[in-house]
């Protein structure tokens, strides 16, 4: 070792001004939490077959059957949401999941100890890539529907109610909260992505000996929730998606965070 | 400074902390020393707040570690540098860590020079970097928010001689300038140049605790002889301990001077007679945590 190397080897870190130091504020955490969403390949890959798939699956509408049949705004935006209402959840499960599953939480819990704050903030940045993910799909539905006009001559309807487009917008952001409190109860990508996909079909295909046809009413988010997303909620509807939510998302989400804030962080 | 009282964690019956405490004072460098699953890495990241204790306390600058506002302006910590995300590079790993504290990123770049990670290396995913490069990252990370106090568990884990060397000045200058270092090992060596106290746990529990000049003056005599074995059956008739040291000879409790005594009675010629030293202080740690460890099988 050099006499040069020796005096760079003992250099130290330059002190930080010390000015009172404030807790990390919320905003920060939410900020922070949408940059690891982005921030790795995995994340990025995911993010690209979604909007991969709601390409894919708006060539169906566009080259099936005649030239005017189910070629609306309306319609291109009803298929696109299936897809989100697939991925996207697992954009919430992923951005809890990651830190049991690659470890980080043993940085993050100890650069926020206050567990909840982490919780949800990264409930608000699922959320909130969630709500860029409708406005994509959106998009991708008018430019399909202009396209579909170009090539087919569909001479589509652009007109979408009110209703549709706060329902799906309502719809797929609880379903990305759902996703986001099972990552939390289950803490395992793998299992919280396979229960969160599984259970909703296991309840369609209970749902289908008729002495459970009446419980999966209540209880089958994607009964539940069909209403909300093709804006024809009424009557008993409101209650059914109520109890429905109290099942998948308010019970999960609230046992989810207790163990998130209560159980021991390892990195082993 | 680091306070930590009566800590006990308990999964089951099993104890894996049992009532430890001590205390680093700022300036200092404490050296915590135990054989794996001594119950070292769950005492830091019960100071850290990762792990509820089962009961006592710990606090670091005289808060509970979840008391502590953004907890990494005050506390560098590194617990394992593999627990980060295999995607992700080491300049984003630090970059995340810099927007959690609100610092400037230049401080990301100030890091990365001062550990020797160049920009290329920066830039590689951490999928990619040698157990070595991953420790610089963990120590550049703990020292991100400029903190006070240093939470380390073995840090020197895969660092080559010239890297545990650069840390050992790293953390001296750390503790000179009023730094707080707690800093885990498994190995004596590894610490034993840099620490200015020794807290030596086995079994969770702290067997040895004091400053290291102390330790090493009760750390024995190393004798070699050519009947090594009738002068330790010698030794222990006359009431000292003797044990095989590592390297051939005895290591024994008693001084120079008796050991001395003790092989002109016997007619055994001595070859070799030293005050043990760091030896002695490895010889007396080994067997603190041996004896505890036959103790744990008794009971």
């Amino acid at each position: 070792m050099t006499t040069g190397q020796l005096m760079a080897d003992e250099r130290m870190p330059s002190r930080i001004a010390d000015e009172t130091i404030s807790g990390v504020p919320f905003a920060r955490l939410v900020k922070l939490e949408l940059r690891k969403l982005v921030d790795t390949r995995a994340g990025r890959v995911l993010l690209a077959v979604v909007v991969a798939l709601l390409i894919g699956v708006s060539l169906i509408p566009m080259f099936a059957g005649s030239p005017a049949e189910d070629k609306s705004f309306n319609d291109f935006v009803q298929i696109g949401s299936i897809v989100l209402q697939l991925l996207l959840p697992i954009i919430g499960i992923l951005a809890v999941t990651s830190e049991w599953s690659q470890r980080t939480g043993l940085v993050t819990f100890t650069l926020e100890p206050r567990r909840t704050r982490v919780a949800l903030s990264k409930w608000a940045a699922s959320a909130l890539m969630g709500l860029i993910g409708v406005v994509a799909g959106f998009v991708v539905a008018a430019v399909f529907t202009l396209l579909t006009d170009i090539i087919r001559g569909s001479d589509p309807s652009w007109s979408i109610s009110w209703e549709v487009v706060v329902g799906i917008f309502v719809g797929q952001l609880l379903y990305i909260s759902i996703g986001v409190a099972f990552g939390m109860l289950i803490q395992n990508t793998p299992g919280a992505i396979v229960a969160y996909l599984l259970i909703p079909s296991l309840w369609s295909m209970l749902g289908s000996f008729s002495w459970m046809a009446n419980i999966a009413e209540w209880a089958d988010t994607n009964k539940t929730m069909a209403p909300l997303l093709d804006a024809s909620m009424q009557g008993s509807d409101w209650a059914k998606l109520g109890v429905s939510l109290v099942i998948w998302l308010v019970v999960p989400m609230v046992a989810g965070i207790w163990r998130m804030t209560h159980s021991e962080v390892k990195s082993g | 400074m680091i306070k930590v009282e009566d800590l006990t964690r308990r999964y089951g019956s099993y104890a894996a902390v049992d009532s430890v405490s001590f205390e680093v004072q700022p300036g200092t460098v404490a050296g915590f020393l135990g054989p794996n699953g001594a119950g070292k890495s769950t005492c830091m990241r019960m100071i850290c707040g990762l792990t509820p204790p089962t009961s006592g306390t710990a606090t670091v600058l005289g808060k509970t570690y979840a008391a502590l506002p953004n907890p990494g302006r005050h506390v560098g910590v590194l617990l394992d540098a593999a627990a980060q995300h295999n995607g992700r590079t080491g300049r984003e790993i630090l970059t995340l860590g810099a927007i959690m504290m609100g610092l400037d990123r230049r401080r990301v770049d100030e890091m990365l020079e001062l550990v020797g990670l160049n920009k290329e290396e920066s830039k590689r995913r951490l999928r990619d970097y040698s157990l070595g490069m991953r420790q610089r990252l963990g120590i550049a990370h703990s020292l991100l928010g400029d903190p006070k106090v240093l939470i380390l568990d073995e840090p020197a884990n895969g660092l080559d001689p010239a890297g545990i060397r650069w840390m050992r000045g790293l953390l001296r200058g750390f503790a000179d300038e009023g730094g707080t270092v707690l800093l885990s090992s498994h190995l004596l060596h590894e610490v034993e140049v840099v620490a200015d106290e020794l807290i030596v746990i086995g079994r969770g529990k702290i067997v040895a605790e004091g400053p290291k000049s102390a330790l090493l003056s009760a750390a024995g005599t190393t004798v070699r002889t050519t009947d090594d074995q009738r002068l330790a059956n010698a030794l222990e008739s006359a009431g000292f301990q003797a044990s095989p040291a590592t390297g051939g000879g005895i290591h024994t409790d008693a001084v120079p001077e008796q050991v001395g005594r003790i092989a002109l009675e016997q007619q055994v010629v001595l070859t070799e007679l030293r005050q043990a030293g760091t030896a002695g202080l490895e010889e007396m740690f080994l067997q603190l945590t041996a004896a505890d460890a036959r103790e744990g099988v008794a009971a």
